[in-house]
């Protein structure tokens, strides 16, 4: 049974997103409950399959029973594991939060909308566990067309940004089947076990070179690396407030989860291409994305395109932590990412609340607040704490691990790098609550409305998961190092 | 050089390849027309399946199918399979991108009365 759940995970909401357009035609309220409760579902599943594969060890899912080189596999393995877990909990406070009534009500369109949220859903399952390059691909371009058609949803603006998305991601995911290709002219494999065996002897051929080349260029489109990061912040500030949040905080975390499986599990620790090692190049990009990330964030007037900016940055802070080349390195990036997805959540929550209780949407604007619940800033500032980096939240713990694989490897510009990025995020914060906490030029009545269940549950939910991740950082590090960490580190 | 030269023109399929791959992405940086990004990307997208079939080439192969259970087989007669089976899956996953993207120009189109860019980009001021 447990060899299953991996699968199971997967068909739950691809099922009932294939399932929905018929139950749709009849009962369109049912959509939203169904939703909810079938990624509530998967939580448990998540975790059952988590716990078996720490008693039994890796499931490989052989598909069809078409043994691994020839048939597609999926490997679920420690960190695939822990990533769905988190990946389900994360899924259902952002379904939780998008089916809040607190949004323009949708009609007809509801059901498609949720077809695709499940979907979405499902496809970053598949990317997760996929043990092939080419299924990665697959899987990253049903998310990409979910996440497109998602973004176009809002009308206007969104419009012409989602299709700028499009074309890059379209561009990315071109670049990347091509390096697959080469990848596959090499070695004659595409099964990402059997491509780590192949490889080593033949990495310094010119076509694995530009191969590896065009995969990461690819990827680093889809997970908005900052010279290649032109489609994000049009997208996720015009996206439709309901689904920002499952944008920002999952598709291009996954996609970075894949750049780290490809990296780790297939190219290995040591790969080197034209005698520069991977790992240098990585951490090079990470600490230019982690800084000029969190500079632009900092000139922005707009709430939305601020966090999405800052999303920029910390991505580039997920690789400097990857790149070191050692153990507490890798772990500690990798907990900074579980942490990244809550955050980055969590504040598109608190922007989309914001945007549809009080109209709110630029840092000029949120002076309005004053008078509002003081739980939501409350929540605002927790979360803000995390991403600035102040313990006990996660934040502060995941850069803590960074740090200190940065010192073991004696990499002072990566800390260098932490440390100003760090800066710049607390520095962008200040704007933000100098307005929310200081500005009282507006005299104007507040606004104020009841904050609908969903908003409550969704936002409370984050900024607890962001403490919490904090105070149980020792647990959740030494778990990841013993089960999540790659071959050869 | 020559000799270099001399190699890339006994593979011009490749060399098909790159030119399509590079007009294609010609098309989608240079056009203004959403259209004709699009199918500046098509072009691209299918340079690169033409590319993945283009490495199971093989001169004089047939196709791999085997016609009794008896036969002994040989790799050497058969082009390889596997290429065809992801480019279907590819051509799929693009007509399916395709289909969305032309979805969102057309949504553009009523919204805005325009496929230009920069009209559109003007008149979204």
């Amino acid at each position: 049974m447990t060899q299953h759940l991996p699968v199971l995970l997967f068909l739950l909401p691809l099922g009932l997103a294939i399932c929905l357009p018929l139950i749709g035609l009849k009962h369109r309220e049912w959509c939203r409950f169904l939703a909810i409760g079938v990624v509530a579902g998967m939580v448990p599943v998540s975790v059952a399959n988590l716990i078996g594969v720490l008693q039994t060890g890796t499931i490989h899912y052989e598909f069809g029973g078409w043994a691994a080189p020839v048939g597609i596999e999926w490997v679920a393995d420690g960190l695939a594991s822990v990533m769905t877990v988190a990946l389900s909990l994360v899924a259902l406070v952002c379904i939780i939060f998008l089916s809040s009534v607190l949004f323009p009500y949708l009609g007809s369109r509801i059901v498609p909308f949720y077809t695709l949220v499940l979907l979405l859903i499902a496809s970053l399952i598949g990317m997760v566990f996929a043990g092939d390059l080419f299924n990665l691909f697959v899987f990253l371009e049903v998310s990409a067309l979910c996440a497109y058609a998602l973004v176009g949803l809002a009308g206007g603006k969104a419009l012409v940004a989602g299709f700028r998305y499009l074309i890059l991601g379209t561009f990315g995911a071109s670049l990347y089947l091509l390096g697959v290709g080469y990848l596959y002219a090499e070695t004659g494999t595409l099964n990402m076990a059997d491509l780590a065996q192949r490889l080593p002897p033949l990495v310094t051929s010119r076509a694995i070179a530009v191969g590896v080349l065009f995969m990461f260029i690819g990827l680093g489109i889809k997970m908005a690396l900052v010279p290649l990061h032109g489609w994000l912040p049009d997208a996720y500030t015009y996206a439709p407030d309901r689904v920002s949040p499952m944008l920002a905080s999952l598709v291009t975390k996954v996609a970075l989860y894949g750049w780290i499986r490809i990296m780790f599990w297939v190219l290995g620790v040591h790969a080197v291409v034209y005698q520069i090692p991977i790992l240098f190049l990585v951490g090079v990009l990470g600490a230019l994305a982690a800084l000029i990330g969190a500079f632009l964030a900092l000139s922005q007037v707009e709430i939305k395109r601020m966090f999405a900016y800052g999303g920029l940055s910390h991505i580039g802070l997920v690789l400097v932590g990857i790149s070191l080349g050692n153990q507490t390195g890798f772990v500690g990036g990798v907990f900074y990412l579980l942490n990244d997805a809550v955050m980055q959540a969590g504040l598109f929550f608190w922007a989309g609340a914001i945007i549809h209780l009080y109209g709110v949407r630029t840092i000029e604007d949120l002076s309005r607040l004053y008078g509002g619940p003081g739980w939501m800033s409350v929540a605002l500032v927790v979360i803000a704490l995390s991403m600035i980096g102040i313990p006990p939240t996660g934040g502060f713990f995941g850069k803590w691990y960074i740090i200190l694989g940065a010192v073991e490897a004696q990499n002072y510009l990566a800390i260098g790098a932490v440390l100003i990025a760090t800066l710049l995020t607390l520095a962008y914060f200040m704007k933000l609550f100098e307005r929310v906490f200081r500005d009282r030029s507006v005299q104007q009545p507040p606004l104020i409305r009841e904050v609908p269940l969903a908003v409550r549950i969704s936002l409370g939910a984050t900024s607890v998961a962001v403490i919490v991740l904090g105070l149980m950082s020792d647990h959740i590090v030494s778990f990841l190092l013993k089960n999540a960490v790659p071959p050869g580190l | 050089m020559f000799e270099l030269i001399g190699g890339w023109l006994q593979r011009p399929n490749y060399i098909a390849f790159v030119l399509l791959f590079l007009w294609g992405i010609y098309i989608m940086v240079t056009r203004y027309n959403l259209v004709k990004k699009l199918i500046g990307m098509y072009l691209m997208q299918t340079s690169v399946i033409f590319f993945l079939v283009t490495t199971s080439a093989k001169r004089g192969a047939t196709v791999p199918i085997l016609l009794s259970t008896t036969e002994v087989i040989q790799p050497e007669v058969y082009t390889n399979p596997l290429p065809h089976v992801l480019t279907l899956t590819a051509i799929v996953v693009g007509v399916a991108t395709l289909g969305v993207s032309l979805a969102l120009a057309d949504a553009i189109y009523k919204k805005y009365g325009s496929l230009d860019e920069e009209e559109i980009l003007k008149r979204m001021e």
